[in-house]
């Protein structure tokens, strides 16, 4: 970890000025960083127990994108479109990509758009503030930069899929600009191939311009994954971001949800459900920031914990003092399965406005046992009681999802999950 | 059908239920009445296998098997059912599932094949006009922003639906006024036979009008200490509890 002369190395070997400016920056704030206690992970120590595992800081120079990888992973998103990057390298080839989308790294574009590329690239990140992402920033390899059409509307959703073979750490990067009066919807995912620990990082910056709407659905499932998930959004005049969390395993994994509402008539709804067993420790860390009058923040987060997991829930909201007419509200609901299952929730409201009408609030508890002794009453076996109120609790989430794929799939990954928590 | 012998029951190491003897066959109606922190809802939680009280002593045998070992939904499944004082709200579960759930549980312990959605459907009408109650109710979440009376029909609903050999109404008169308590009332004596039985909870004599009881017995202080037919009842409103705890 001490071993700084490696990152500033990384950063030497950027040919690109501008870049490198940039990751000068950051560099500096990575060097307090690191010997600064960190409040925002006070209940999930990921630096310490990655910076054991892995070599965080170095940054690999060959990426090997064909080791293991073959396109019968792929069967399972058939007729899908599909972003697909290998060790957080851009897989043109075999990607399926909507017209009306355009998808590319930074090499591929030309002098204007590297122009507006630099303009919003590590700007709207939380490198200030969380070393991951200062990390990410100086050794990923490659940047996504997908661009969505004016005008552009399908209901039909665009897989981002990610695969992991790799021992070292992956860093993964993408910038969004949602253009006027488009509207996308995306679903992430990691896959990683080996059963092997692995730690990887991910940023994303989204852009979305005046009336444009974006659906972000981030799918979290492997574990033995060590992972770190930033995604920052930065909203324009009645601009709609629908941000969806679903982990349902994890080694240790961190997001952080970040949304400006820069201008007036914005809305942003942030969801997340997690479901939890063994050792995964998930830990959602969410801001919202009111800046401008008369836009709509509305978050809830659920969890369910079972046998030694942890879940984290953090969400700040923030109304500044122009922000008036703002309505932000936010819940987090948490059920406890097991006597070793643990969950740390938070919730932080700072308002500077004073015609605002906020809510906050959180619960913990365990299955509610007057349901339970009704139910079987009533000749439901126990373990079916247990899934059918599980079940009433996720409802709440999953009836958010209005792309009924994705609606499916998500429920059919929950439902699995319910059963092995009722047994 | 059931027999209970000499029945001690606590909850948190506190004795409830002190020695409590009763016999119940087919197609009688019992009617329990007592006054508060008596014991009436324990007895009716612990037949129906609430888990929190514990069986010091004695046994509850129901159709000449012993109950104490059974979870409340194997006791269910047996045939007996509880109409809760208090029916819980389930957000997030649809009346509907919630019922066909139960009733296709209860059918396949009995050998019987589950019902299709049609099937269902047709048994659930017919029941449906036997409490009065809206569908519009049905498929909402359990209980959920039920009125007082539209929680109480629908518990016995479920009871039409689940043909139960015993049915335990724990005070399903209160809370209801006298229309509801009639459609209720009425309810109830539709669906008794020569071969179910019947154990009404009740504070009041008020539902003994509607349903009249082959016996009546009065619980104090955790044991039966009167029993009689419905003139016992009767005299009960009149005189008070204080009259039989003075007589003993």
């Amino acid at each position: 970890m001490k071993d700084f002369t490696l990152i500033k190395e990384n950063i030497n070997k950027e040919s690109n000025t501008l870049l490198k400016n940039r990751k000068n920056k950051v560099y500096n704030s990575i060097k307090n960083a690191l010997n600064l206690y960190n409040e925002e992970y006070k209940f999930s120590p990921l630096l310490k127990r990655v910076s054991k595992k892995f070599d965080i800081l170095n940054s690999i120079l060959n990426i090997d994108t064909k080791a293991s990888f073959n396109n019968d992973l792929l069967k399972k998103y058939k007729k899908q479109f599909s972003i697909i990057t290998i060790n957080g390298i851009f897989q043109k080839n075999i990607s399926k990509i909507p017209s009306g989308l355009q998808v590319n790294v930074y090499n591929d574009l030309n002098k204007d758009e590297k122009k507006a590329f630099h303009k919003s690239f590590n700007n709207q990140d939380d490198s200030n503030n969380d070393i991951f992402t200062s990390i990410n920033t100086i050794n990923y390899k490659e940047s996504l930069i997908i661009k969505i059409n004016k005008n552009y509307s399908s209901k039909e959703h665009i897989n981002i899929l990610n695969f992991l073979n790799s021992k070292s750490v992956n860093h993964l990067r993408k910038l969004i600009v949602c253009n006027p009066n488009s509207k996308a919807t995306f679903l992430e995912e990691i896959i990683n191939m080996s059963s092997n620990e692995n730690f990887s990082t991910s940023v994303t910056e989204i852009f979305q311009e005046e009336n444009s709407e974006i659906e972000y659905f981030t799918l979290q499932n492997n574990p033995n994954d060590f992972h770190f998930n930033s995604i920052n959004i930065s909203q324009k005049k009645n601009s709609i971001s629908n941000c969806f969390t679903f982990s349902y395993s994890g080694a240790l994994v961190r997001n952080n949800l970040n949304i400006e509402l820069k201008d007036k008539n914005c809305y942003a709804n942030m969801y997340g459900f997690y479901a939890l067993k063994n050792n995964s420790h998930v830990d959602n860390h969410t801001t919202v920031d009111h800046i401008d009058e008369n836009s709509i923040s509305n978050e809830h987060y659920k969890g369910i914990m079972d046998g030694n997991s942890n879940g984290v829930f953090n969400g700040k909201i923030f109304v500044r003092k122009k922000a008036q007419k703002t309505n932000a509200f936010q819940s987090n609901n948490n059920i406890l399965l097991s006597d070793n299952a643990k969950v740390n929730t938070k919730p932080q409201l700072e308002i500077w406005a004073d015609d605002v009408k906020c809510s906050h609030g959180c619960t913990v508890g365990q299955l509610d046992e007057e349901a339970m002794f009704y139910l079987m009453s009533r000749g439901i076996p126990k373990n079916k009681a247990i899934s059918i109120l599980l079940g009433a609790f996720f409802e709440e989430i999953l009836e958010k999802i209005e792309n009924d794929f994705i609606k499916e799939k998500i429920k059919n990954i929950t439902e699995k999950q319910l059963e092995y928590f009722a047994l | 059908m059931l027999e209970i012998k000499n029945l001690h029951v606590s909850v948190d190491h506190n004795p409830i239920l002190k020695g409590l003897n009763l016999k119940v066959n087919k197609g009688e109606i019992h009617a329990i009445m007592g006054p508060n922190g008596s014991g009436k809802s324990t007895l009716a939680s612990v037949i129906a296998g609430r888990e929190e009280y514990e069986i010091d002593k004695g046994s509850i045998v129901f159709f000449n098997k012993e109950l104490s070992e059974l979870s409340a939904d194997e006791r269910a499944k047996k045939g007996i059912f509880l109409a809760f004082q208090y029916p819980v709200e389930i957000p997030g579960v649809s009346t509907t599932n919630f019922i066909k759930t139960a009733v296709n549980q209860i059918r396949q312990s009995k050998g019987k094949k589950p019902l299709d959605a049609v099937s269902f459907l047709k048994i659930m009408k017919e029941k449906m006009k036997l409490v009065e109650i809206k569908q519009t109710l049905l498929s909402r979440s359990i209980n959920e922003g039920f009125s007082g009376g539209e929680k109480k029909k629908n518990e016995i609903f479920q009871m039409a639906m689940l043909e139960p050999e015993l049915a335990i109404l724990d005070e399903t008169d209160s809370g209801l006024d006298i229309d509801a308590l009639k459609i209720v009332a009425n309810g109830v004596n539709k669906l008794k036979s020569k071969n179910n039985a019947t154990i009404l909870v009740t504070h009041y004599q008020r539902l003994l009008d509607y349903i009249i009881p082959d016996f009546v017995h009065v619980l104090i202080d955790g044991k039966i200490v009167k029993s009689g037919d419905k003139n016992l009842a009767l005299e009960l409103e009149e005189k008070g509890y204080d009259w039989i705890k003075v007589n003993n």
